[in-house]
């Protein structure tokens, strides 16, 4: 009865959609593809300034301990650049995680800088200028960066359950509160006259180890990576087989339904602040008792911000996190490198992440359009096949 | 130039998964009343979304005024003297009547002869001539927000007047209207003919149809089944064609067999924000097997006193025991253990998760007992498990089954779910409000079967709905609820519709 021609050639559809259309693994192909978007529009750019862009993908994984520099100096190596990407990384994973889990509950934590920040004060004052032993020490930091941050967090979300202040006003309020908080308190009683910094906690309580020897190398071992990726499995189980995971999400979805449920609406709110703080408190403690062993004062740290954009780059997802810090430390990590090497601002590294992060926005685009196309093919085939069965 | 102002030929669209409009043509004459019939997801609003330049169709021509026309925008619609009023108005809500008319096409002045601004003066004095002529009495200078649904609905088709449309598509409009505001919108329509506008009238319910349209397309799955001259085709005929069957109007009701009191609601209280009671000291009983109709004009406390049983509100003074026990202190969660089961009036917002998965919705109100969850852990295999059985029971069709997304599945399967969820959770008590809004006749038959299976399982029922039909059909004995108060109580069998039309009017007795 009517004729369906599409103006397109199918070949190219098919391979769009065997390549992207499958449900299943969308979640992964959708942003890969975004990335190779993004890449492909970064080398453009690089062109355009007249450098060759394999030279900077190269030299960025090079400054960032991915693949071998031409030169090290002594002592040095591409294990020691490695380490210390992975030094960032870590709270870089435990950060994004935080802003994911209050995502999910349908909240925004943008106060992760702040609660980063007080919880891994409270662990300096408290064991990072004792004595304790490293055994000791080590998981005591880490126990107060939960706590701490818990309660920074669960202040948040109490505010908001009790009364209705939004959680980006309060957060961003407690930002404030936090820098300034601890900075006057460093700048009364523990302050180093010469960096105008912190002093520098004991390194017994310091969560990674300094200038570890071995291959003949020197690094900064990051003790604490190994605790993100079980860290992020298990946000992962949380939301997908728990029961409170199950409420938190259905808070975040549909207040009004997850009330009609009977479910506690405003404990979860909490919970789910809660949750959020506690996981920027590892990322605190891991960040000034890790990566560094000390805080500046009032200068909240550009990570739990970028936190934000990483999180959404990972989807939300747990998993995805890990994989969108790993690049996006990888380059930002680089990028000095890359400047240097190739001669390029140091900006344009930072480009580069915007471009990524610009274009898997557009990752919802992709997979509507991608599913768009699905359709049409699947529509075709079964017009074929009625005509096929008619004749 | 034809005799058609509007022509629509052989319009074809499809989106991903269905074809919206399959092959459709349709003419519509300068200066008549043109209904579009059909039930939900027949087409009907894409169909008018394509003539108010919302859509392009993928094929097919639109011609209007005997010229052909690609209208790409509504702006490019209103161009064309083309209006529509939406199911959803798309009102600014804190702007004023005059403001939400002008809205993008500002007559402006010069204050001082050189600062432009909006003249809002001279175009309220317009807006109540307009107002006048068609008797769509208005105060321009009131915010959207401070008037109800009827008024806003007004404010839409001032709005098409205002703009000099003369061709005024209206989506559904007695929807969200009461039985006196529809009699009242349904005057207009017949006066907005007579002033010479031509008028397409989408809908799926064949009273009003009868009552002002000239012809009528039936439209079924897409497709167009047949163009019929209204007052030549009986209301069952009309029926049968947007269905595809026989559709019976009434259900088969067995005698009531009353049991003991499942329900009892003593001089409730109910305040909304300003203190203001909108339940004021109600009281009444349901017993097992009994349907009891709160019947009113929308908006006189009837959804507040179904969430003050339910628990989604509280309770400012009263009492409500279930099963004889005491609950109006308890929360949402134990009153549901109690034996409450409760289908809200707006399905979407309040009776599910739209984003999660059917399966998940299924078992939002028994996700945290055995077999879906142990020890704080899910068992989704039981939650699939579960709902499985629940769509075969219920027929919910659905693109994927339990793994489906709500989100993407059609109001009447939505409602479905949450029947089957509400229903299977084995209360005492069922709150159904308004289960059967914007539903298609074959769906509406379901539902009411439903209900009256529950009731002859022994359920104490308590309905709400601001359809009197659904009320006179269905009810063993009914309340007429106004301003707050029940004013009156009794067996549905001593009651006439016209009498409970009255009651809902607040007219007191007058025995």
């Amino acid at each position: 009865m009517n004729n369906k021609k599409s103006s397109r050639p199918n070949g190219l559809k098919k391979a769009v959609v065997r390549l992207l259309g499958n449900p299943k693994t969308q979640g992964l192909a959708i942003p890969l593809f975004s990335i190779l978007v993004s890449l492909a529009a970064v080398s453009l750019m690089v062109m355009l300034f007249g450098k060759n862009p394999i030279d900077v993908f190269k030299s960025i994984m090079q400054g960032s301990g991915v693949l071998p520099k031409a030169a090290y100096a002594s002592k040095k190596g591409m294990l020691t650049d490695f380490m210390a990407m992975l030094g960032i990384l870590t709270p870089m994973i435990f950060a994004a995680l935080a802003v994911a889990v209050a995502f999910k509950t349908g909240l925004f934590n943008i106060g992760v800088s702040g609660q980063m920040m007080i919880s891994a004060f409270a662990a300096s004052i408290t064991v990072g200028y004792s004595s304790l032993p490293s055994v000791i020490a080590k998981p005591l930091v880490i126990l107060i960066g939960i706590a701490v941050g818990a309660l920074a967090g669960g202040i948040i979300g109490y505010l908001k359950y009790r009364f209705n202040v939004n959680e980006v006003v309060s957060s961003i309020m407690l930002n404030y509160i936090f820098a300034n908080l601890t900075s006057f308190f460093i700048n009364s009683y523990f302050i180093n006259p010469v960096s105008r910094q912190s002093r520098y906690i004991s390194q017994a309580s310091r969560l990674s180890i300094a200038n570890f020897e071995a291959f003949g190398l020197k690094m900064d071992l990051p003790l604490a990576f190994i605790l993100t990726i079980p860290t992020a499995f298990f946000v992962k189980y949380l939301f997908d087989r728990t029961r409170l995971g199950y409420e938190l999400k259905a808070v975040g979805l549909n207040r009004n339904a997850s009330k009609y449920a009977g479910m506690n609406v405003g404990k979860n709110i909490v919970l789910a602040m809660t949750v959020s703080g506690a996981l920027a408190g590892i990322a605190g403690v891991t960040y000034y008792m890790g990566y560094f062993s000390s805080i500046q004062p009032k200068v909240l740290s550009d990570l739990g911000f970028d936190a934000i954009a990483v999180s959404l780059l990972g989807n939300s997802n747990p998993i995805g996190i890990i994989f969108s810090s790993l690049l996006i430390t990888i380059i930002s990590r680089g990028s000095n490198y890359m400047s240097s090497s190739v001669g390029l601002q140091q900006e344009i590294a930072q480009v580069i992440t915007g471009l990524i992060l610009l274009f898997t926005a557009c990752g919802v685009y992709i997979r509507y359009r991608v599913n768009i196309l699905k359709e049409e093919l699947e529509d075709e085939k079964r017009e074929l096949k009625k005509e096929g069965g008619q004749e | 130039m034809s005799e058609y102002i509007v022509e629509m030929r052989h319009i074809t669209k499809k989106f991903p998964g269905i074809v919206a409009n399959d092959d459709v043509s349709i003419s519509v004459k300068k200066g008549e009343i043109y209904a579009l019939l059909g039930e939900n997801g027949a087409g009907k609003s894409t169909l008018m979304s394509m003539l108010f330049g919302m859509y392009e169709p993928d094929e097919g021509e639109i011609y209007v005024r005997g010229e052909k026309v690609k209208i790409t925008s509504p702006s490019h619609a209103a161009k064309l003297n083309i209006g529509m009023v939406h199911q959803h108005f798309k009102l600014v809500s804190n702007y004023t009547i005059t403001e939400n008319i002008i809205l993008g096409q500002e007559p402006k002045k010069k204050i001082l002869g050189f600062l432009p601004s909006v003249d809002i003066k001279n175009t309220d004095k317009k807006i109540a001539d307009i107002s006048k002529k068609y008797g769509l009495e208005v105060d321009p200078s009131k915010r959207i927000e401070e008037v109800n649904v009827s008024i806003q609905q007004r404010v839409e088709i001032l709005k098409m007047l205002y703009r000099e449309s003369e061709i005024l598509i209206f989506d559904e409009p007695t929807a969200v209207l009461t039985p006196q505001e529809i009699e009242f919108l349904l005057k207009i329509i017949l006066e907005l003919r007579k002033g010479g506008k031509t008028i397409i009238l989408i809908t799926h319910k064949l009273e009003e149809i009868k009552l002002v349209a000239d012809r009528c397309a039936v439209l079924c799955q897409g497709r167009l089944v047949d163009v019929l001259d209204v007052k030549e085709t009986s209301t069952k005929k009309m029926a049968s064609l947007m269905v595809g069957r026989d559709v019976d109007f009434k259900v088969a009701k067995s005698e009531m067999n009353m049991g003991r009191e499942v329900l009892s609601v003593e001089n409730l209280v109910v305040k909304n924000k300003d203190g203001f009671p909108v339940v004021n000291d109600v009281s009444f009983k349901i017993h097992e097997g009994e349907v009891f109709a709160v019947a009113g004009v929308s908006g006189n406390g009837q959804t507040e006193l179904a969430d003050a049983i339910a628990g989604m509100l509280r309770c400012a003074s009263g009492k409500i025991i279930l099963n004889q026990k005491d609950i109006t202190s308890e929360n949402i969660r134990n009153r549901t253990e109690e034996g409450i089961s409760y289908i809200p009036e707006d399905r979407q917002s309040v009776g599910l998760v739209l984003d999660y998965t059917l399966s998940d919705n299924i078992c939002l109100k028994n996700y945290y007992k055995e077999p879906f969850c142990k020890n704080n852990l899910l068992y989704k295999k039981e939650f699939k498990t579960y709902s499985d059985e629940l769509i075969e029971k219920y027929d919910i069709r659905s693109g994927q089954g339990s793994d489906t997304n709500v989100r993407s599945m059609s109001g009447g399967n939505q409602q479905k779910a949450i029947i089957a969820r509400e229903i299977e959770l084995g209360s005492k008590l069922m709150i159904f409000v308004q289960p059967t809004r914007g539903l298609d006749i074959g769906a509406i038959e379901n539902v009411h079967k439903q209900i009256l299976r529950e009731r002859d399982k022994g359920k104490a029922i308590l309905l709400i709905s601001l359809e009197l039909d659904e009320i006179m059909n269905l009810a063993d004995t009914i309340g007429v609820i106004f301003s707050g108060k029940i004013l009156k109580i009794a067996p549905a069998s001593t009651l006439t519709g016209n009498m409970v039309g009255e009651y809902m009017m607040g007219v007191k007795e007058h025995e």
